[in-house]
């Protein structure tokens, strides 16, 4: 005998304004129905009643975990649109900014996912404390501790302050320092292992057919990470491994996700030693001038969560049509499948698994 | 001392009602029990504003800090303010049931603590099959969570209902095992019987620290402590089988937790940390400092663990803990008894 329980939209691990149909049979889910829409404001249609250069802080409310990162994705599909090129620096301080905020992202997926899994917000107050000081960085660098706003076309609003190597440095040993005490913490709990290994496995043909997207992607056993397959920036000047995890399970979604916060760290030393002198600052669009009418661009973009994908269409004044492919989605999407048959418990922490961001789903 | 006073107030009374003596024991027992529960009051509010200061503590944070002195009247207020909510039952409720379920549950926890002794002379009763009792008594809470959580109509506490049962039969013969060892290393079932012969011995927890492990993890999950805390998941059943109460009873319900908390770490204090013996402080004094450490321990796992799942739990119970509770009867029988 199956019961059909309405989880959401207002729920303790729903993350944000997600409504789930759950039909389970004891404990056991038979099947889940995502209803999703809750945060859904337009912004796809909205972009096109504004100039260009106004649409980057709405961009930015698309994935309020992660913000720069769906900024940049933006100003990159303009940039696209217009052919210009970034300067050298100002890729630099791009890519630098980009991981510090993938790191701040991932940080708040490890406080989540304990928290889904009924822990009593411990992890969740101790990565805020790592992230707050991540955000105080980025803070710094933009002048913005939440809603950056921080690229223009060619470039960056600000350069990143003098003793901004010097901080990041300290706040990176810091951190590592940190995810190998989480890392042990997590991984010497039986309780986390019990209810994270061999949990809600997606299989590599499994993760290809329903198209999941980054590290959900990835912790399936498949190496395809944007900034390798399509490297943007100086991605490819710089040192650093795709992290893969051949697991499938909650583990692995969990693994990879402080193997890449690893990774973002290498990449950050790496670009803050190579990063030459010069000017970051981007130019007004008035002083690029118009992009041409009717020109198709894509810009993929390997955000926190996933690969982000941004279709446009120009217009000289403003974008004719903007669509965005989100990867909270595609995961989304992937949910029915991956918790059919799971514990009502195990469902939970599969969805903190994903690593989703209702804002992004519904766009 | 307080067993003196306590005495003198009952004979002074016996004298102004020219004793019979059954009126006599029925008055004892009553102004024993306000003592007792105001003894339980006490710890629980005390309880519930050190477990709230010290996982803030854990968590990096201050805790309460408006109310009061270091927070302290933090629950105070709290109480205040689901006191004078509304009480909603909801329609498809069983009005009696969903009234009686907490109140039945404190009454049987409290009940509990009545049972317990807290010094030589301060007992209400010191029955000679007391420990028995208490356990059979304590194999009702779960029962009485499945019919208040069924009572609510609400498909969570439906859920968690189902997993109190499921609860119960997983870790309730591996706790009786270890009861029963604690019996044949005593000699008896009386609960002073028992803190007398520790006494005289040593702790229990040290002439039998496996069957300690055993009893303390399946205490844990006698009081929904985390990360046995599946019947009120809140991360999965918003509040589990409390999902539809509201107002006064959530108070009430909250404060049976802190009781219930109170009368496991008592139990646990009593039959393996010596009860109330110990040096220069009252008995009285002694129980409590012992009960109160130890609750301290189910903070910290409360505050750093994740929960576990129900299955998991059936796992836990049959295939570790019965094999090491009888490893630890036998264990017991060939070291001690035989």
């Amino acid at each position: 005998m199956s019961t059909r329980i309405n989880i959401g939209p207002v729920h303790p691990s729903t993350h944000g304004v997600l409504r789930l149909v759950v039909d389970v049979d004891g404990d056991t889910v038979k099947n889940v129905e995502p209803h999703i829409g809750f945060l859904h404001r337009g912004v796809e249609k909205l972009v096109e009643t504004r100039m260009y250069m106004q649409c980057p802080p709405y961009m930015e409310k698309l994935d309020y975990v992660a913000p720069l990162s769906y900024d940049e994705a933006y100003v990159a599909t303009v940039e696209a649109a217009l052919g210009i090129e970034v300067k050298e620096r100002a890729q630099y301080v791009r890519l630098i900014e980009l991981e510090l905020q993938r790191i701040a992202s991932h940080l708040f997926f490890l406080g989540a996912l304990c928290n889904d899994m009924g822990q009593m917000f411990t992890m969740f107050m101790w990565v805020f404390e790592d992230r707050d000081r991540v955000l105080e960085l980025l803070q710094e660098a933009t002048g913005q501790r939440m809603f950056y706003v921080n690229m223009r076309l060619g470039g960056v609003t600000m350069d990143l302050p003098p003793d901004f190597g010097e901080n990041c440095m300290k706040l990176l040993s810091h951190l590592e320092k940190r995810i190998g005490e989480y890392q042990r913490y997590l991984e010497k709990n039986p309780v986390f292992m019990e209810r994270t290994k061999g949990i809600g496995v997606l299989s590599a043909e499994d993760a290809k057919s329903l198209g999941v997207a980054g590290p959900v992607l990835r912790a399936s056993g498949i190496s395809y990470d944007v900034r390798k397959a399509k490297p943007y920036y100086v991605y490819e000047k710089l040192n650093f491994h795709v992290a893969v995890e051949h697991g499938c399970d909650n583990f692995a979604r969990y693994r990879i996700r402080i193997m890449e916060l690893r990774e973002s760290i290498r990449l950050i030393r790496d670009a803050l030693k190579k990063m030459p002198d010069g000017d970051a600052l981007g130019a007004s669009i008035k002083l690029i001038g118009p992009p041409a009418k009717n020109k198709i661009v894509t810009v993929s973009r390997e955000l926190p969560r996933g690969e982000c994908m941004m279709y446009m269409v120009s217009d000289p004044q403003r974008p004719y049509r903007l669509s965005i492919r989100s990867p909270c989605f595609v995961n989304l999407a992937a949910l029915n499948h991956i918790a059919k048959g799971e514990r009502l418990a195990d469902l939970f922490s599969i969805m903190g698994s994903l690593d989703l961001v209702m804002a992004c789903v519904d766009r | 001392m307080i067993d003196n006073i306590i005495f003198s107030i009952v004979s002074t009374w016996q004298g102004w009602l020219n004793g019979s003596s059954l009126l006599f024991y029925g008055i004892a027992i009553l102004i024993y029990a306000i003592f007792i529960l105001i003894v339980t009051s006490i710890f629980a509010y005390i309880f519930g504003w050190v477990e709230r200061k010290l996982i803030a503590k854990i968590q990096h944070r201050h805790g309460p800090t408006f109310v009061g002195k270091f927070g302290i009247l933090q629950n105070l207020a709290d109480l205040v303010k689901l006191l004078s909510k509304e009480h909603i039952t909801p329609d498809n409720a069983d009005r009696i049931l969903l009234t009686i379920g907490p109140i039945l549950m404190l009454a049987v926890t409290t009940f509990m603590v009545l049972l317990l002794p807290f010094s030589p002379t301060l007992q209400a009763t010191n029955l000679g099959l007391g420990l028995l009792l208490i356990f059979v008594l304590i194999a009702f809470l779960p029962i009485i969570v499945f019919l208040a959580g069924f009572s609510t109509g609400n498909k969570f506490a439906d859920i968690s209902a189902q997993r109190s049962v499921l609860m119960l039969i997983s870790y309730e013969i591996p706790l009786l095992v270890v009861v029963a060892a604690i019996a044949l290393l005593s000699g008896t079932y009386s609960i002073s019987g028992i803190v007398s012969a520790q006494a005289a011995s040593h702790w229990y927890i040290l002439l039998m620290p496996i069957g300690f492990v055993v009893f303390f993890i399946t205490m844990l999950a006698e009081m929904e402590r985390p990360p046995f805390d599946l019947r009120e998941a809140d991360s999965e059943l918003i509040a589990g089988w409390l999902t539809d109460y509201s107002g006064p009873y959530y108070a009430l319900a909250l404060f049976i937790d802190y009781t219930r908390m109170f009368l496991a770490s008592l139990i646990i204090a009593l039959l393996f940390f010596g009860g109330w013996s110990g040096p220069l402080l009252p008995p009285l004094a002694w129980l409590l400092i012992k009960a109160f450490i130890i609750a301290l321990f189910t903070i910290i796992i409360r505050a750093t663990t994740v929960r576990m799942r129900i299955d998991r739990i059936l796992r836990l119970g049959w295939t570790w803990l019965l094999p090491l509770s009888l490893l630890n009867l036998i264990l017991v029988y060939i070291l001690f008894v035989a």
